[in-house]
């Protein structure tokens, strides 16, 4: 007798339960990072210049190449607020 | 302990309450990110070398921020003419570079032929040419070397 389709019910949904997940962390690191692949291997020099992006331009991924920054980056550095409060994940 | 700058924090719109007094000299502050900056890094640290030599040698004597304010100025304004002269002649090529340097983790290695047009274009407008501090003199610079061998 030929196989079972009952049988094939398990593993269909063992492998969705593993798309969903892939997906999903896809989705979520879409997400974060405005559509750019994640960076990894960040060290202090990286992570303080992505809370200077942030600054300059909103988020961790946003880049502008203008020469002179606006007159609020003078002011708007979160360096003073405690590191928890602040919105970086580090 | 509690937390400083709690009572102020309000989200995104932080604005620091304690600004630089106003007698200190005004100078604008560079308004590139991350991966603009890494692309014109090596020809920054060509051109505005006294500067930030002199900026690093006066934080050696001392950590104070206070101490340095006169050659952090000037390191800021030696990038910014920098910048600028990127930005004059070679803009699209510039561009090219940072943006996949952006994408690709910000590793020089991953993004050789934007780099290669780049290097041209400043080669033949300033006569910058990229090359890495500390390399051995008698062998290519690793960004010339294609393909890489030994």
């Amino acid at each position: 007798m030929p196989v079972p389709f009952e049988s094939i019910i398990p593993f269909a949904i063992i492998s969705g339960m593993f798309t969903v997940t892939g997906l999903g962390i896809h989705y979520a690191h879409y997400k974060r990072n405005d559509g750019k692949p994640v960076r990894y291997s960040l060290d202090d020099w990286d992570r303080k210049m992505l809370l200077r992006d942030k600054q300059l331009t909103g988020t961790d991924r946003g880049q502008v190449d203008n020469v002179v920054a606006p007159k609020e980056f003078k002011v708007n550095s979160v360096w003073q607020v405690h590191h928890s409060l602040r919105n970086a994940f580090w | 302990m509690g937390n400083p700058g709690y009572k102020y924090f309000k989200g995104e719109d932080w604005i620091d309450p304690t600004p630089p007094p106003s007698d200190l000299p005004a100078v604008d502050e560079v308004g590139s990110t991350g991966a603009p900056l890494k692309s014109a890094s090596f020809f920054i640290g060509s051109v505005c070398q006294e500067y930030n030599e002199d900026f690093m040698l006066c934080k050696d004597e001392s950590r104070d921020p206070k101490h340095c304010l006169r050659e952090g100025r000037k390191v800021t304004r030696c990038a910014m003419d920098a910048l600028q002269k990127i930005q004059s002649k070679c803009q699209r090529e510039f561009q090219m570079h940072w943006q996949c340097l952006d994408i690709k983790n910000q590793e020089f290695g991953r993004c050789r032929e934007p780099e290669k047009a780049y290097n041209e274009c400043l080669f033949s407008a300033f006569g910058w040419k990229k090359a890495v501090p500390g390399a051995p003199e008698n062998r290519p610079q690793i960004h010339e070397r294609i393909p890489l061998t030994d």
